[in-house]
């Protein structure tokens, strides 16, 4: 018996949507890496990409643990000496309040040559509306 | 006793070198200085391979049975604990074929597995 190999001819990437009000920064962005790169499928092979699209709406309303709207930075460089920048994450969310959760799952998937292709499946939307009705999104498994 | 050069056997070896680098990437194919030490490399990761390669079936064996229990709402852990206490002993390779090919069969592993758990 040979061990079951999926070819990309067979992967197929459904859509899953998510609302982010109240859910923790992490436990959310782990569901959303899992159904990106596929890893909740019996059939996922490592080399091939068959992740699911997924939906994130209200991630303005995402939620942080402790005192971490002021303590989490983030850190930027532009190259220039002297040239880090640094903001909170309080900072980053009311200028862009889905870059948070962008970068969060960014950073739980492998770095590989699928994981851009798998973060062009994420749409993190601040508010309730979402473009994405067509495709019919269900409801995001759970972290269990 | 007659002195015995290289000529012959050092030929013999070089051309045996380059049969063997046949397909791998630019000098390392045509010279034979660089070919000989990409094929000691070679031959040491395909040694060490062959013997890698089962653990990381194994892990993907692993994968992919996690995957598929976790959708029925239990870990893999409960899952493989599950099922030693209730006596079944397939391996992870056919577990994981299981889920693939016969879901009606892993369902039935999974419902067994599941109340052995829950005593």
């Amino acid at each position: 018996m040979r061990t079951y190999q999926q070819t990309t001819a067979q992967t197929a990437h459904g859509w899953y949507i998510v609302d982010a009000a109240g859910q923790r920064l992490g436990t959310l962005a782990v569901r959303i890496a899992r159904a990106l790169s596929g890893k909740h499928k019996p059939t996922w092979t490592p080399h091939i990409d068959d992740g699911d699209h997924v939906v994130v709406v209200n991630a303005e309303k995402v939620e942080l643990g402790g005192q971490k709207w002021k303590q989490k930075l983030y850190y930027r460089h532009s190259n220039y000496p002297g040239g880090l920048k640094v903001q909170t994450a309080r900072e980053l969310a009311d200028k862009h309040p889905e870059r948070v959760i962008e970068k969060a799952v960014r950073g739980m998937l492998p770095t590989n040559r699928m994981r851009d292709a798998q973060l062009r499946r994420l749409s993190v939307y601040a508010g309730a509306e979402h473009p994405h009705g067509a495709q019919n999104p269900a409801p995001l498994p759970g972290s269990n | 006793m007659a002195r015995i050069k290289r000529g012959v056997h050092g030929l013999k070896h070089r051309r045996k070198v380059m049969k063997l680098v046949k397909g791998f990437r630019a000098s390392r194919r045509r010279n034979y200085r660089v070919a000989n030490e990409a094929l000691l490399k070679s031959l040491a990761y395909a040694f060490r391979d062959r013997r890698a390669r089962k653990r990381d079936f194994r892990s993907l064996w692993i994968s992919r049975i996690n995957a598929a229990v976790r959708r029925e709402g239990i870990s893999y852990s409960v899952f493989m604990h599950g099922l030693k206490k209730s006596g079944v002993s397939l391996n992870r390779k056919a577990l994981a074929d299981l889920a693939i090919s016969d879901e009606k069969a892993f369902g039935m592993l999974l419902n067994l597995a599941r109340q052995a758990a829950q005593k």
